[in-house]
């Protein structure tokens, strides 16, 4: 199955356009997932479980995304409204009870809005578990929203995560992304800067062990003028572990005055483990700021 | 201080002769055809065998599934060879007078008296002049054309042509090693240092045709060299195409600085194959500026398989209108404490578009290596296109890797102070483009430097004359 792929491909030999994992099936998926706690101010958010359409610009493949989109078996459409910084916390567990996860999840953040929303995926038993997930964010003008993404799940399950965020005028959105556990953990993490003065936050910190491999796709758009982008990726890799960081910032045109910085930092625990990285900059407007750096070091 | 660009005469690259030859292959690229130039080459049956055999390497390679869109590429419309009206000579008053007026007028007779060592002079597929001081002569250094050391040196040619880029690397390094014809082969001894550079400069005239010179440069244990390659071609309405290829052995201890300034015509498609293979505490340096050409695909790689090897990188493109110039570097890294230093610039203008694209791969073994890239793109307007696409593969802990990379406009502060100081905007814009390739032209041989700078205020010349056409 080929997934991830990057928005611009370069040689096939260097073997970083995309990944195809070989040795996996599609499970069947469980209709209900019953391991979920919904904690915090849950009375301060709207909370409907309704299937949200899947419109994705990139995603995790076509594959995949048909499976959330046919066999989603948890669909929240979570609406944050007004200033009050309040937080919720979803929690999924799985289990052998619960082995398969598909969820889908749409956040709404309604003008002038603000709120934390933070998601952890565990497995507290060391089951062979599955997950394929879609978060998709639409911030609203001057909406400001927190995002705490955790991925604790065991090096046994195979974790895909879609993620897309779509900004308006003066809407921030951040992301802290903790980034840990799956066999196979392949992210795709899209933001489309579409407003003006809007932003976008991404701080990851990853660790891969034994023989995982992370797959991490990040691509910003930047459309809106005076716009901002701060990427930050952050891990170390032992045993044998690989890592692939895919990162694109792409200055659209009219993007003016938009500063973009990308910045990603591997160490390298064994000689047996292997950091991949591409950190792209493209770019079609003249009056715009983009940096990148990556580093790789022992400790 | 004001810019002088009006003393900047792009004429020069742009004369064009008659295309008048000896000798031009039918178009296209066939079995057949391929056996002609062997026959008109009259090369020895070994390398018959290994034109026909790249040849079928050709034919089962896919087109690059990446890069710029080359499907105006038919090679049914190319003539891949096409031999001028004069035997190779080493003196300039044999040279036939349409040909020698042309590289007069590059400066290369005049370039080869004050400040090189020697010089090789290809016009189309064949090199026409060739030329080196006695004294490196009686050190024994080799300088001559690909032809003549295939059949006078066949043991090195066979031992090292298409061995640092095999035929199946791409599909352009397959045709080349189908059709290759002209080029440079030099050898230079084991402990001696060329002080002085060597020259080969390569000029295509004939339209709907290619150029496909072969390099080849032996540096050995504890030797040294410097040399320069230059190209152009008159443009035409029609696709050129230029797949040339370099080969550097670099030994031990040795020392080789390969400076390229390339200013193929705007219907000219680049798609050339640089490579070094170093050896144990070896240096290659490359300086490179790429300013000509339609499409060019350009990605010079150096292997640092000695322990203690090093490269350094130092390069420029400017993309002008309808130019998609995809330049970078490639590094191994393939043994223990190697090092590598990567300065890239590009320059984007007019519409044009600039791709720094690269690999660093550090291997399992390269312990204690060490790789430093720094990558600057300047956007002179909002038409044009500039992208970063680079690949870090890290495969060992202990390595000190970083890598960073800007684009942007120029500060309008800095043009704002220029100004300040009596400069027009045009011009404070100029000198900060040229500030912008100083450390690149630092690199060059001071000649050599003053042609990138023409370079460089012509296309800016080229730039402000569009634009104040079009604000009338």
């Amino acid at each position: 199955m080929i997934l991830n792929e990057t928005p611009i491909r370069t040689s096939k030999n260097y073997g970083i356009n995309n990944i195809d994992i070989d040795d996996f099936s599609i499970p069947e998926i469980q209709e209900t997932f019953e391991e979920l706690n919904i904690s915090g101010d849950v009375d301060e958010f709207t909370i409907k479980k309704e299937k949200n359409k899947i419109d994705l610009k990139y995603g995790n493949g076509e594959v995949l995304l048909k499976q959330i989109k046919n066999y989603s078996n948890v669909n929240f459409h979570i609406i944050v409204e007004g200033k009050k910084n309040k937080e919720l916390q979803l929690e999924f567990d799985l289990t052998n009870k619960n082995q398969n996860l598909v969820d889908n999840i749409l956040i709404e953040a309604r003008e002038n809005s603000n709120g934390i929303i933070i998601i952890k995926y565990l497995s507290s038993k060391n089951d062979k578990c599955y997950h394929n997930g879609l978060i998709k964010v639409l911030a609203q003008k001057k909406s400001n929203l927190n995002i705490i993404f955790v991925n604790m799940l065991n090096n046994k399950t195979e974790n895909f995560t879609s993620i897309e965020n779509i900004l308006e005028n003066d809407s921030k959105v951040k992301y802290n992304i903790i980034d840990f556990g799956g066999k196979n953990s392949i992210t795709n993490y899209y933001t489309n800067l579409k407003g003006e003065n809007s932003s976008n936050e991404v701080k990851t910190i990853y660790l891969g062990t034994s023989e995982q491999t992370l797959d991490l796709n990040y691509i910003v758009e930047v459309y809106g003028k005076n716009s901002i982008i701060n990427m930050d990726v952050k891990g170390a890799i032992k045993d044998k572990s690989k890592k692939h960081f895919k990162g694109t910032i792409d200055f659209k045109k009219g993007s003016k005055k938009s500063k973009g910085n990308e910045n990603e930092f591997c160490t390298i625990l064994s000689d047996r483990a292997k950091s991949i990285s591409l950190p792209m900059l493209l770019c079609t407007e003249e009056d715009v700021e983009g940096n990148h750096g990556t580093a790789s070091r022992k400790t | 201080m004001k810019t002088k660009l009006d003393e900047i005469n792009r004429n020069v690259y742009n004369i064009k002769n008659k295309d008048d030859y000896e000798y031009k292959i039918k178009k296209g690229l066939t079995p057949e055809i391929i056996k002609e130039i062997s026959k008109q080459k009259n090369d020895p049956e070994w390398m018959k065998e290994f034109r026909l055999k790249a040849l079928e390497t050709y034919n089962k390679l896919e087109m690059p599934t990446w890069g710029p869109d080359l499907s105006m590429l038919n090679m049914d419309e190319i003539a891949t060879y096409v031999r001028p009206k004069s035997k190779m000579t080493g003196n300039w008053d044999d040279v036939p007078e349409d040909i020698k007026n042309t590289f007069d007028k590059l400066g290369i007779p005049e370039a080869e008296k004050k400040s090189l060592a020697g010089v090789g002079a290809q016009y189309d597929s064949e090199v026409v002049y060739h030329s080196m001081k006695n004294e490196l002569i009686s050190q024994g250094v080799i300088y001559t054309d690909m032809e003549t050391a295939v059949r006078e040196y066949p043991d090195i040619v066979k031992a090292h042509f298409m061995k640092c880029v095999p035929l199946t690397d791409h599909k352009f390094v397959a045709l080349h090693g189908a059709v290759w014809s002209g080029g440079s082969f030099v050898y230079v001894p084991k402990g001696i240092k060329v002080e002085i550079p060597l020259q080969s400069y390569f000029r295509l005239n004939s339209p709907e045709s290619g150029q496909f010179e072969h390099t080849l440069i032996i540096v050995d244990e504890g030797a040294s060299l410097h040399f320069i390659e230059g190209c152009s071609a008159p443009k035409y309405n029609k696709v050129n195409l230029h797949a040339g290829c370099v080969e550097l052995y670099v030994k031990d201890n040795a020392y080789l600085r390969y400076s390229t300034i390339e200013n193929w015509s705007k219907n000219m498609l680049n798609l050339n194959t640089k490579r070094a293979i170093v050896g144990k505490n070896a240096k290659i340096d490359w300086v490179s500026g790429s300013f000509g050409s339609k499409i060019s695909m350009l990605y010079p790689m150096s292997i640092l398989n000695g322990e203690g090897a090093r490269t350094e990188y130092t390069g420029i493109s400017f993309a002008g209108k309808g130019q998609n110039l995809d330049t970078g570097f490639k590094v191994i890294h393939n043994n223990k404490n190697t090092s590598s230093l990567i300065n890239s610039k590009s320059i984007s203008k007019n519409g044009g578009t600039a791709t720094y694209r690269a690999l660093v791969r550090i291997n399992e073994v390269a312990k204690g290596s060490k790789c430093n890239v720094n990558c600057e793109s300047l956007m002179l307007d909002d038409i044009s296109r500039s992208d970063t696409i680079p690949v870090n593969d890290i495969k060992t802990d202990d390595v000190e890797f970083s890598h960073e990379a800007k684009i942007g406009k120029i500060s309008d502060k800095s043009i704002f102070y220029l100004m300040s100081r009596g400069l027009s905007e045009e011009d404070a814009k100029g000198m900060i483009v040229r500030g912008f390739a100083d450390p690149i032209s630092k690199e060059l041989p001071i000649e050599y430097a003053a042609e990138m700078n023409n370079l460089i205020n012509l296309e800016l010349e080229r730039k402000y004359r569009i634009k104040k056409g079009m604000s009338k």
